[in-house]
């Protein structure tokens, strides 16, 4: 008889453990948050916007799924924990990589600043050269003033990269850049056609 | 205590018996009885819904819509798992249901509204960076020669700019970067076209009465049989007639103000109207090599300046000036006097030598009107 009500009690003590031990594995979504947070951190939705939304939705599924294991008298969460793990990797791998990515765009950023201070720099000496016939003053105010314009923009762009806005940077010393070799074969053609060396 | 039977007990086994029946039937309801179930097809579909409209850009360009689609979101997974710490058997996910559909159905209006956005957008940044480099190139045809004020070629210049910042958000594809940009670029290079459009015609304005003053003084060269001088501000010539007929023409430096009339003493503007030589300094004399004094201010300019005293558009304070002359130390290529006119040494020393006292100086914005201007 003694054996038939320990039977029974293991019984329920079984179910109840079905029921309720399977815990959700919150370690390891506090652990990928974190990991999705740092990706973040480190600007993952602006160099690499594309693969930081497939984290994202990634996480959303898991805990979709955790929640629907929830929902369930029998709770199991083993495959969550293996997509969980495989969520964390790839936040983890995101943020590594947007590490190279911002690298990569500020070493363009830096080059760019070097080409377009040594155009700078040519504009700079050749300018005084440019000839002053009778409708040269206001050709050399408009070129001066569009060089002013070009040097603002370059200190502008140097600060947004010390502030570690490589991206912004870029955008603008691009545009610089293009204005400034632009006025650098003005200059040039203007002195080639008055014969003035340079 | 001896086991046994009392009257009106149940006996030990049948208790044992009942109990475990209880529990079966009890494991029985547990397993069996059905237990309320949560939408996760209809989640699943909210959040494909939602990683959609991410991709088609809701998140920048349908903010408001997605913003509500991801709070919807967040509300049905609150409320999922707030239903499943109750007991499992009272659980109820109708909300989960509701929000889950609310989610879906704002998700896919922000992903259409994105689509839309982005198409308008980028239709409409195409049109306008086309519409503002035209602008660009007509400024660039009208105003490069044109001594524009230092701060409208400044405001020109960051136009430029700008708009090169755009067109390279626009090739990135950074669309509401690039309308920023584009709008900034806008104001400024309509603001200063039309600014410096205004300037053009309104200092052509006077244009009738310069052509008068051009004609009264050639024909008084022509009457005297001798010399008079037009100096033509726009295009910077000193002309000399003699005996009606252009003698000789020199470059001319010019006042830094030298668009408009001279107004007050110290604004670097050279005056407009009909003077003539009062004095004449040879080089011990000045220090511009060598100079001849005009009479301003003449009876007009005089007049004028009270006037504007007296209707406040000048300060009580003001003075006219004065010392306006035509003197050597110029070829330095750019508006460098403080409102007179400059020539080199060497046509200085011609000048000086035919032009006597007494001589004729007009003084006028133009010698040609406006549409000969812009056709040259």
């Amino acid at each position: 008889m003694k054996n038939k009500v320990l039977l029974g009690l293991a019984a329920v003590a079984m179910v109840a453990f079905l029921a309720s031990c399977g815990k959700a594995p919150q370690a390891q979504i506090d652990a990928t948050n974190a990991a999705i947070e740092a990706a973040k951190a480190a600007e993952a939705n602006v160099y690499l916007p594309a693969e930081f939304a497939q984290v994202q939705d990634s996480l959303n599924a898991v805990l979709a799924n955790i929640e629907a294991k929830k929902s369930k008298l029998f709770k199991n969460f083993s495959d969550e924990k293996v997509k969980l793990d495989s969520t964390l990797a790839l936040a983890n791998q995101v943020a590594a990589n947007v590490g190279a990515k911002k690298d990569e765009v500020k070493k363009e950023a830096e080059t760019l600043l070097t080409d377009i201070k040594a155009v700078i720099e040519q504009n700079t000496k050749l300018f005084p050269k440019l000839p002053k016939g009778k409708e040269g003053a206001a050709v050399i105010e408009q070129i001066k003033s569009e060089l002013a314009t070009v040097d603002n923009s370059v200190v502008e762009a140097q600060g947004l990269f010390d502030k570690g806005a490589f991206m912004d940077a870029l955008n603008k010393i691009k545009a610089a850049k293009e204005k400034a070799d632009g006025l650098n074969t003005e200059i040039k053609d203007a002195l080639t056609k008055a014969r003035i060396k340079f | 205590m001896t086991k046994g039977f009392f009257k009106g007990e149940v006996p030990r086994h049948i208790l044992i018996i009942s109990a475990i029946a209880g529990l079966i039937t009890l494991v029985g309801f547990l397993l069996f009885y059905p237990v309320p179930s949560p939408p996760v097809s209809k989640m699943e579909h909210a959040r494909k819904t939602l990683s959609n409209a991410r991709k088609e850009g809701a998140d920048t360009y349908s903010t408001t819509l997605f913003t509500e689609a991801i709070e919807y979101y967040d509300s049905a997974m609150t409320n999922w798992r707030s239903e499943n710490m109750r007991f499992i058997y009272s659980r109820d996910y109708n909300k989960v249901s509701f929000y889950a559909g609310l989610s879906s159905d704002k998700a896919e209006l922000a992903a259409e509204d994105s689509k839309n956005t982005l198409s308008e957008l980028e239709t409409r940044l195409k049109q306008k960076i086309g519409a503002l480099n035209v602008l660009i190139t007509e400024i660039n045809e009208l105003f490069t020669s044109y001594p524009l004020a230092y701060e409208v070629r400044n405001r020109i210049s960051k136009g430029k700019m700008l708009l090169k910042e755009s067109e390279i958000a626009f090739n990135n594809r950074q669309y509401l970067q690039a309308d920023r940009k584009m709008t900034d670029a806008e104001t400024l290079l309509t603001t200063s076209f039309e600014n410096a459009s205004s300037n053009l015609k309104s200092y052509f304005k006077s244009y009738p009465e310069w052509r008068k003053w051009i004609n009264q003084t050639i024909a008084e060269s022509r009457q005297d049989s001798g010399y008079s001088i037009i100096i033509d501000k726009f295009s910077r010539k000193c002309v000399i007639y003699f005996n009606g007929i252009k003698k000789y023409q020199y470059n001319a430096e010019l006042g830094r103000n030298w668009v408009g009339d001279k107004r007050v003493s110290g604004d670097k503007a050279t005056p407009e109207g009909m003077y003539k030589i009062i004095r004449k300094f040879k080089s011990d004399s000045t220090k511009y090599y060598k100079a001849l004094l005009l009479d301003y201010p003449n009876n007009e300019d005089t007049a004028k300046f009270i006037s504007d005293i007296a209707k406040g558009i000048l300060p009580v304070s003001a003075k006219i000036g004065g010392m306006i002359e035509i003197h050597g130390n110029g070829g330095k290529g750019v508006d460098w006097t403080e409102g007179c006119i400059a020539l080199t040494d060497r046509e200085m020393d011609t000048v000086f030598k035919i032009i006597e006292i007494g001589t004729p100086v007009t003084i006028v914005g133009s010698m040609y009107n406006l549409q000969h201007v812009l056709n040259r």
